[in-house]
């Protein structure tokens, strides 16, 4: 899993404008944290993408973009997995490694759940 | 000050001297500003040839161009101008009508999400939601469009922006426009590479044209004793007369040219991203690529480069001429290639009857003034041009390579002659292309723009016949046009002069008369409807495919 992070001009049509390269590069984006940040009228956006390829061809496209102020590939050590996760005795919240949280959903096969990819 | 005189300041103050567009209910502001301005406005008749026309002109004057339309259907019209303008690298600004910011998203009448159908076929794109950011976004767009890699810019203008009253800026904001990455650390590599290249070549691609680095090329190339081609978009970079330059490669590119692509060791490719219809397979190509382009994008894109180069061409070829050490006398490379050369010239001034469409290029190739400017359409007509037309000296040719989009010509051509009315303009044309966008004779005769539509009439769609002919065994299907109309009526029915040609003979008298005809003059030659544009060259993994046709080449023995 490769974590692709960057602070961009948080305003309508960008988070389309950052997708629309996504679409045609061919590359699926299989987890994505948006927020506010600690710049004003910046979001940040972290996004998890399968291969070192596609993040690096992601990379080049996505730097170009006019509304992309920040952007970086983020090494392992700072990943952090977040899933919430649902059945019928009620909700659990899990945070870990992407492994660890993957483990954790496997073992546990939840009715629902929705898993992300945080970094900084 | 309201919304639509700031845009008419910025844009005079961006060097914008005409607007090529068409009015509707939400520019209304902005036309009734141009009326007390001393802006020139080009009334078009249909939005998609305002922004070839803008597109046109970009590519004359590389620099920035504007076309507007109205929102809604206006807007929508503009995508195929702007998409053509995007693959070429063309700094083309869209100014396009909104509907007012309080009804934006009710479907409201000529309504368009233009904003989002815009995305992905510009550089940029801007809807200025906050009057106070009017004048930052137009600066931002024109920025934008006109420095890196060029490329169309669309600003999204809600009508009630054009109203309102905005206070003039007390102090710039700040314009936002990324930066191209830069990277030559490579450069020392690239120039011991071609030093040490027993067979060098440098093809040069769209990029060289919009830098105007071709002189700068040329010295390398003679100091290297490199022999040059072009690209489909390169073409007219480099003087075609010069001993060194073979011309263009690629599917309809000429064999010599072809043939040197493939036997370089070392090939510095320059402003160029290795198209399919240049390359064929990309994995065809096997020699040592120093990748020189302004987008870094480019570089490992198509081709794996041994060595890439990030940044502006003209600025890394005189840092190469300045590292290079001049070779005198001749190689054994120059020398073959000089002789296959020869062989590669082949005499098309041909007086079969009917009209070959190589007899057409071969007038104008005489008549021409050095420095006209040519457009061409797509297809047969288009290919026939980029084989047979000599671009020496300083002409010009406009072609849509990227997108391929036919009926860019005529409205390029007049696009082009705005921005040039001193220099000859040809249009190009096949019958196809030019019933697409015919009805801008009108635009050419009502704003006394004097272009030269030189349409090669087949009465079908050539290229349509010619692959289905070649791969769909020659079942041919929806490529007769059937009830052609006649050409010099529609020429005349819209106020321009019109001339048939169908004997080879009345051809050179009659380019003569297009060219310095002082209004828009349509010549309707009437070619053979069975001509094929050959050699075809499908270079392929395994093996070149070669269609020679009537092409002499014996090649090497």
């Amino acid at each position: 899993m490769q974590v692709i992070s960057m602070i961009v001009n948080d305003e309508f049509g960008v988070m389309q404008r950052v997708m629309g390269e996504f679409t045609r590069k061919k590359i699926n984006v299989e987890t994505i944290v948006v927020g506010k940040c600690e710049l004003e009228g910046k979001a940040r956006i972290v996004l998890t993408v399968l291969g070192r390829d596609n993040a690096e061809l992601a990379l080049e496209r996505l730097e170009r973009l006019h509304d992309v102020l920040e952007i970086d590939i983020l090494n392992e050590t700072r990943h952090e997995a977040y899933a919430l996760v649902a059945n019928e005795e009620g909700k659990v919240r899990l945070i870990g490694s992407i492994q660890e949280v993957t483990k954790l959903i496997d073992s546990m096969k939840p009715e629902k759940y929705i898993q992300a990819v945080n970094a900084l | 000050m309201r919304g639509a005189e700031i845009l008419v300041d910025v844009l005079r103050d961006e060097g914008i001297s005409v607007l090529f567009g068409y009015p509707g209910g939400a520019m209304l502001p902005l036309y009734d500003y141009l009326y007390e301005s001393d802006m020139r406005h080009v009334l078009v008749r249909h939005e998609q040839c305002a922004a070839h026309m803008a597109d046109g002109y970009a590519r004359v004057t590389r620099r920035p161009a504007v076309c507007m339309a109205t929102s809604g259907a206006g807007a929508t019209n503009l995508v195929t101008g702007i998409a053509t303008a995007f693959l070429d690298s063309s700094p083309v600004i869209a100014l396009t009508g909104q509907v007012p910011t309080s009804i934006i998203g009710n479907d409201a009448f000529q309504e368009a999400d233009i904003f989002s159908l815009m995305m992905p076929i510009t550089k940029h794109n801007f809807r200025v939601m906050n009057p106070k950011l009017l004048e930052s976004d137009l600066r931002s767009a024109f920025k934008i469009a006109g420095s890196g890699r060029y490329g169309p810019v669309q600003v999204d203008l809600p009508k009630d922006i054009l109203n309102a009253e905005i206070d003039p800026l007390p102090e710039k904001y700040p314009v936002r426009a990324n930066g191209m990455k830069k990277d030559l650390s490579r450069l020392p590599d690239a120039v011991n590479l071609l030093r040490k290249a027993e067979r060098p070549l440098i093809v040069v691609g769209g990029g060289a044209i919009w830098c105007g680095c071709g002189q700068d090329v040329m010295e390398l190339a003679e100091m290297t004793i490199s022999p040059v081609v072009t690209t489909l978009m390169g073409k007219g970079a480099v003087p075609e007369n010069h001993p060194l330059v073979l011309g263009m490669v690629g599917m309809h590119g000429r064999r010599v040219a072809n043939w040197a692509l493939e036997e370089c060791d070392v090939l510095l490719a320059i402003g160029t991203r290795f198209s399919d219809r240049m390359i064929g397979d990309p994995s065809s190509c096997r020699t040592k690529v120093i990748h020189l382009d302004i987008d870094s994008g480019e570089l490992g894109k198509n081709v794996t480069a041994t060595i890439p180069l990030a940044g502006d061409a003209r600025t890394v070829i005189r840092e190469m001429i300045m590292a290079m050490a001049k070779k005198t006398g001749s190689t054994p490379w120059a020398n073959r290639v000089g002789e296959l050369k020869e062989r590669c010239n082949c005499d098309f001034n041909i007086m079969d009857s009917p009209i070959k469409p190589q007899k057409v290029i071969h007038e104008l190739n005489t008549i021409l003034p050095e420095d006209a400017i040519i457009t061409t359409e797509v297809g047969q007509c288009q290919m026939w041009a980029a084989h047979f037309l000599r671009c020496d000296g300083d002409r010009r040719f406009i072609t849509p390579g990227g997108l391929g989009t036919m009926g860019f010509g005529l409205p390029a051509a007049i696009g082009a002659k705005v921005a040039a009315p001193d220099r000859a303009v040809v249009d190009i044309a096949g019958d196809g292309s030019l019933m697409m966008v015919c009805q801008e004779i009108a635009t050419a005769v009502a704003e006394d723009i004097p272009i030269f539509i030189c349409l090669l009439n087949n009465q079908r769609l050539g290229m349509i016949m010619q692959l289905q002919n070649q791969f769909y065994d020659g079942r041919l299907f929806a490529e007769q046009l059937g009830a052609f109309p006649d050409f010099v009526k529609l020429a005349e029915a819209f106020g321009a002069k019109g001339v048939m040609v169908d004997d080879p003979s009345d051809l050179s008298s009659v380019i003569e008369e297009g060219t310095s005809s002082d209004k828009p003059f349509l010549a309707d030659i009437r070619i053979d409807t069975e001509e094929q544009i050959l050699p075809m060259t499908i270079r392929g993994q395994a093996e070149t495919k070669i269609i020679q046709g009537k092409c002499a080449w014996k090649g090497v023995s």
